[in-house]
């Protein structure tokens, strides 16, 4: 039986919904989402949930998984993970291919940083496959695979040295922060939208604060005094980000990203705003849940059917920009384009639940 | 490769080879543009000058250039992507030049998103010029050209505070735009910025259009040639020639000094 609506599953649905519409980019509903208002956005929140889900897949301290157990289990998940993001790809390259063709167009192929797989395939394919090529809007997975393949190697630190784990994830962060240490892409020249060196740090951070031992139950016993700090914080980010304002990062001391906005290095003004974020939000599931339950368990439907949302999604999405290109519409018809996608993300997240009802 | 592609490299490593031979004997010059690419590339001559270019070039015989915009393949083609054709041609074309590449494309980022990154990027690399291809993922995307040539306009001006140069790369061209009423308005306001700005900018629209023209006459070779790469290869041809331009018309002592210069 699908598990019934919870806040966990609940913020990952409004992770998933944001995230579909912020990969429509130039559509109205994007103005909607938290990230006008914040220096962090969905991303920070979908990695911070993927760790705060791996304390099931480890076990309550007082009943742990086996060892043998747990490192099969992330390995098949990681593994079934990279199998979606493969099948994604694919269908995302067909339906590029395909819409170049109908709308006689090929720099739809360029818009989405497809054009490798068709003039230089044979480095394209080895570069999809290893993950160092990657299409535009599709970069998340790729993150989410590595993380999950280094989850079982979290698990065990944490299970044998629990008190390393924070200690050993912050200093990589910080060492890549520094030294701006990241993955390159290959046979396109650049680097990896997502740093997974940086991001393992929240999904490390969504772990050990879902956890009964360790700086959790320290957190949860000092909310009230967090978030008095926290809320200043969190509205002068918000008007910052409103107005426009930010530190101009070459006025900033090195080394620069300690003290500047960036997504990809995951830089402390956005893990820290993302954190206090956390902090204030945290409270609302119990009233959410209480006065608009419809809501509640519509996005917890989203959540906990969360990788094929995601999908189903990003292809949902990818669609959208081309029908968004194809009709040169407005606010009429983002709304119906937007209303249309979320619709078949819940469709299909209804009918996986009805599926596992059937099992 | 098709045949006329591989012409249009040779006369590329032609160009940069005679470029090299004249260098070496303390005469800079530079090869006649290839056929292929003989419409004009670029806007902004004579008037656009380098000087941040040239500081570097007098003062530390390196120059750093960060490239924003879509991404570049570089595996697989010959020599490496175009942006490395330029690098190419301005080591040959300036002996003793040692020019840095900074390769930050990603594809399909809208100018909103490139210009705060290009602001990050200048503090991690430290270019001397930035290579920004806009416009064609915003028009895509459907967003204002006004909204875009304003984050263009506020973006050059704050490279140029930052002693900074530029170039922006214009639109794709496709025949299927060519009567799309916002591609074009998005296409006349980056033209519109590049010009009021003062700031080169290069006809990647108008190279495409012409390469496209003589593909379908039918006696013309270039007909088997894939559009997209050989109007890469213009474009980059173009780039070189006008910054080399541009570096040669300038070329002298200066002696004011820019602290802070140099990819890490």
């Amino acid at each position: 039986m699908p598990r019934s609506a919870n806040a966990v599953d609940f913020w990952r649905g409004v992770a998933l919904v944001e995230i579909f519409v912020n990969h429509i980019p130039g559509n109205f509903w994007e103005h909607f989402t938290h990230k006008t208002l914040s220096q962090s956005d969905s991303a920070e929140l979908f990695v911070f949930l993927a760790g705060w889900s791996l304390k099931h897949v480890v076990g309550p301290p007082e009943d742990p998984r086996p060892t043998r157990h747990l490192i099969m289990r992330l390995f098949l998940r990681a593994g079934t993970l990279y199998a979606a993001h493969m099948v994604i790809v694919m269908a995302a390259i067909a339906l590029l291919a395909i819409s170049s063709k109908l709308l006689d167009n090929p720099l739809l192929l360029e818009w989405f940083n497809a054009s490798a797989v068709f003039t230089a395939p044979v480095e394209a394919h080895i570069g999809l496959v290893f993950l160092t090529y990657q299409l535009g809007y599709f970069d998340i997975l790729p993150l989410y695979v590595v993380l999950l393949f280094a989850s079982p190697f979290i698990a065990l630190m944490h299970r044998h040295r629990p008190s390393m784990l924070l200690p050993i994830s912050a200093a990589i962060w910080f060492v890549c922060l520094v030294g701006e240490i990241t993955f390159p892409t290959w046979p396109t020249e650049g680097e990896w939208f997502f740093d997974p060196l940086c991001w393992q740090f929240d999904f490390v951070l969504g772990f050990l604060l879902a956890r009964s031992t360790g700086p959790g139950p320290w957190i949860r016993a000092n909310l009230v005094p967090i978030r008095w700090i926290a809320l200043p914080i969190v509205v002068f980010a918000g008007w910052a980000r409103w107005v426009g304002w930010e530190v101009d990062p070459t006025a900033a001391p090195e080394p620069h990203l300690l003290f500047v906005n960036d997504k990809s290095f995951l830089t402390p003004t956005r893990i820290g705003q993302f954190l206090l974020l956390v902090a204030l939000a945290s409270p609302l599931w119990a009233p959410l849940e209480k006065h608009l339950p419809t809501l509640t368990r519509a996005l917890s439907l989203l959540g906990r059917n969360s990788l094929l949302v995601f999908c189903i999604g990003s292809l949902l999405a990818l669609a959208a920009q081309i029908l968004r290109f194809a009709i040169r519409g407005g606010i009429v018809s983002d709304t119906l384009i937007v209303a249309c996608g979320l619709g078949i993300m819940f469709t299909t997240a209804a009918v996986a639940d009805w599926w596992e009802r059937q099992g | 490769m098709s045949t006329k592609r591989r012409m249009c490299s040779i006369s590329l490593a032609a160009a940069i080879a005679l470029v090299g031979e004249t260098s070496a004997r303390g005469q800079p010059a530079m090869a006649p543009v290839p056929t292929e690419c003989a419409t004009p590339g670029a806007d902004g001559q004579p008037a656009v000058g380098f000087p941040n270019l040239v500081r570097a070039m007098n003062l530390r015989h390196r120059i750093v250039v960060l490239a924003i915009g879509s991404a570049v393949v570089g595996a697989g083609r010959p020599g490496g992507g175009y942006y490395r054709l330029v690098e190419r041609f301005l080591e040959s074309t300036f002996k003793g030049l040692d020019v840095v590449l900074v390769q930050r494309g990603f594809s399909g980022e809208l100018a909103r998103d490139g210009a705060e990154r290009i602001r990050l990027e200048v503090a991690r690399s430290s270019p001397d010029m930035v290579f920004w291809q806009v416009g064609t993922a915003d028009a895509m995307a459907g967003i204002d050209p006004a909204e875009t040539q304003e984050i263009v306009r506020s973006t050059i001006r704050w490279l140029h505070e930052h002693q900074i140069d530029v170039a922006l790369i214009g639109l794709h061209y496709t025949p299927s735009l060519r009567d799309d009423p916002q591609y074009q308005a998005m296409r006349q306001a980056i033209s519109d910025v590049a010009r009021s700005e003062g700031v080169l900018r290069i006809r990647r629209y108008e190279v495409g259009e012409t390469l496209d023209r003589l593909r379908r006459q039918p006696s013309d070779a270039i007909a088997a040639t894939d559009l997209g790469s050989l109007g890469d290869a213009c474009m980059a041809e173009h780039l070189a020639r006008s910054l080399a331009t541009g570096l040669f018309a300038r070329r002298r002592p200066v002696d004011v000094d820019k602290p802070g210069s140099g990819a890490r």
